[in-house]
């Protein structure tokens, strides 16, 4: 048995932050029945839990052709009114049969994907981490891109975002692996892929584990581009502060790794704090931002107890000596 | 050790039912089979009472304790209307009594497209999960025509190959879980008319039969509830509730089990509301109460939905 899954993170198409009411209209996709949110420790909005049905190839390094019949099950999330994420993922287990039954079957255990035949997991759960899949082979991202779209086409949305963001995917697979195996290991793909490969009993509320990885994998990727566009260094303090200004209002707030991570998977974010160290990276860009802006405000008071006193500003940023910072 | 915080409106509450071993439905019929009359409806319900007493009597020798059984009986209401129920009702429940049925539960069929403020029928829509052709990988969305359920793949447009010019070339429709040959089968659940959605018949008799699964929640909220009957029946039917306890001393309404007695014209509808109910995805905690009660009975239980459905045809 292994489940595999993909995290989709986006910014939420919508200019300003989502309230909690709203959010439960946007992620009301199901007739009777309520999306869940809670408050604390920060706003969080999850959709109810729907399914696609699937009969198709499953991924594998070896090129063996193994069909799956079942379901994929997938639900969206919204953190801080502010980011969407879509989660598919399905429990691959060995099959009752080597042929296809009849659908009421598979429905009788909705999120299981049965395999035909012996199933190879080795093999699954690294044809899975695999940048290319086989055309035909099952396709979690169609999946989750399907539902983010159906997220960000609602009405209650006014689609404008803030600022600039790329989607990142996190593809992950857990299952008992092989003696010896780590108990996670995470790897940068290139462009917005993620692979992580967790080793464990399979189980499926580790999804809120990786919706909370992909979730700071993203925060990171993002606050990181932002920086980047800001030009520090190069551009003025001010086009500094003001290209810096989105991770303030929208993003800082939201950092708080295993916020909503079961008990069970809190030792995998110690792992991940220990190395690369999430948190470290996240506190290092956080003052380099707050930094900037210090200086980009020092600037101002300066040029402003410049034109008070009748000099022109020189350029210098340091504060004018007499001028106190509670009296600019 | 529980958490020290929770928030309400983070916790999924869902009602549980009360639940019979079976739900035995006393036939069914159409508008013309009350205007054919009082006689008519006898013959009818004496056809039933000797297959709902055998299936009375093979439950009882299955089950552990004592077999709660309950009936029920639907009245179409809903793709015409015939009489008032001040007429119908008692000329049915006395029918049914000649033969030694007691109705317990009567319910009218356009409650099956909306019980009270509750739209169930787009609910169970909503709930549908497409069976998968043999190929589909998450790729494209199901391929679903408005309106209309198969159980495999439909044959190509042929009038539209035609309108080419080129050779009409058939290829037939295929079941996707054929035993070497193919029985395909598309229901059509619903068309508009007048601009408006109609129900198909065999769309709300797979309501029908998910109501009497007690399998239906609506916010958490279990959604037929049966009420008791006023001193008269109504003029109107609109103003008689969707589903009506009749007999006060009965078991509940919604059962581990269906079983409907019914004439074997009714055929073709239940093969098109078993290919729909194939296709339900019941709520996870919804089909896990359920299971978890069974079993604490000792009650055999089947995991399929479709399997938990049963008939009689006569």
């Amino acid at each position: 048995m292994l489940i595999m899954g993909e995290v989709q993170t986006g910014l939420l198409r919508n200019l300003g932050e989502l309230g909690e009411p709203k959010c439960r209209e946007v992620l009301g996709l199901v007739s009777g029945e309520e999306p869940r949110t809670s408050m604390r420790p920060l706003p969080y909005a999850i959709s109810p839990e729907q399914f696609t049905g699937v009969d198709c190839r499953l991924p594998g390094v070896s090129g063996a052709r193994i069909r799956g019949t079942g379901t994929v099950a997938q639900h969206a999330v919204i953190v801080g009114g502010r980011v969407l994420q879509a989660s598919a993922y399905a429990t691959v287990v060995a099959g009752a049969a080597d042929h296809r039954l009849p659908w009421s079957h598979y429905l009788a255990r909705p999120g299981d994907i049965e395999v035909h035949g012996r199933p190879r997991w080795a093999d699954m759960a690294e044809g899975f981490m695999a940048a290319e899949m086989p055309m035909d082979a099952l396709n979690l991202s169609a999946i989750g891109g399907r539902l983010m779209a159906a997220v960000q086409e609602s009405p209650h949305l006014d689609g404008k975002t803030p600022f600039k963001s790329t989607r990142t995917h996190l593809r992950w697979v857990l299952w008992r692996g092989e003696a010896g195996a780590p108990p996670l290991l995470l790897t940068l793909g290139k462009g917005s892929l993620r692979t992580l490969r967790l080793t464990g009993e399979p189980a499926t509320d580790v999804t809120a584990f990786c919706e909370d990885l992909a979730l700071h994998d993203w925060l990171l990727t993002t606050i990181q581009a932002i920086i980047q566009r800001a030009l520090i260094g190069t551009a003025a303090p001010s086009q500094i502060a003001a290209r810096l200004a989105p991770a303030i209002d929208h993003l800082m707030h939201l950092w708080m790794p295993g916020a909503r991570v079961p008990d069970s998977y809190q030792h995998l974010w110690k792992e991940l704090e220990r190395r690369p160290g999430f948190s470290r990276q996240w506190a290092s860009s956080v003052t380099r931002i707050r930094d900037q802006i210090a200086v980009n405000t020092l600037s101002l008071l300066s040029a402003a107890v410049m034109t008070e006193s009748g000099h022109e500003p020189d350029g210098d940023i340091s504060p004018h000596r007499g001028a106190s910072q509670d009296d600019p | 050790m529980t958490a020290p915080f929770a928030e309400d409106t983070a916790e999924r509450r869902v009602e549980a039912t009360p639940l019979s071993h079976v739900s035995i439905e006393l036939g069914h019929l159409y508008m013309e089979d009350y205007a054919e009359g009082r006689d008519h409806l006898r013959e009818r319900f004496r056809q039933v009472a000797p297959w709902a007493r055998t299936v009375r009597e093979s439950l009882s020798e299955t089950l552990p304790g004592r077999a709660r059984i309950s009936t029920c009986f639907l009245i179409d209401d809903y793709f015409s209307r015939f009489g008032s129920p001040a007429e119908v009702v008692p000329m049915v429940t006395e029918a049914a009594a000649e033969s030694g049925l007691v109705v317990d539960y009567l319910a009218r069929e356009s409650g099956c497209a909306r019980f009270g403020p509750v739209d169930l029928a787009t609910l169970v829509l909503d709930r549908i999960v497409v069976d998968p052709a043999p190929g589909a990988n998450g790729s494209r969305p199901p391929l679903t025509e408005t309106g209309w359920l198969c159980n495999g793949q439909r044959g190509p447009e042929t009038a539209h190959v035609e309108a080419m010019g080129a050779q009409p070339g058939w290829r037939p429709p295929v079941q996707n879980a054929k035993r070497r040959h193919s029985i395909f089968v598309d229901v059509e659940l619903w068309d508009a008319p007048g601009g408006e959605r109609v129900w198909s018949c065999p769309f709300l008799a797979a309501v029908w039969q998910l109501l009497r699964l007690g399998l239906l929640r609506y916010h958490g909220k279990a959604v037929a509830v049966p009420e008791e009957p006023g001193e008269t029946f109504p003029a109107e039917w609109d103003a008689l509730p969707p589903l009506l306890k009749l007999n006060p001393r009965a078991a509940p309404f919604a059962a581990y089990r269906t079983v409907s007695v019914l004439s074997s014209r009714f055929l073709p509808v239940e093969l098109a509301v078993r290919t729909i109910l194939g296709q339900v995805a019941v709520d996870l905690e919804v089909l896990r109460q359920v299971t978890e009660r069974a079993r604490a009975e000792g009650v055999p239980f089947e995991d399929e939905l479709v399997d938990r459905v049963s008939y009689v045809f006569t």
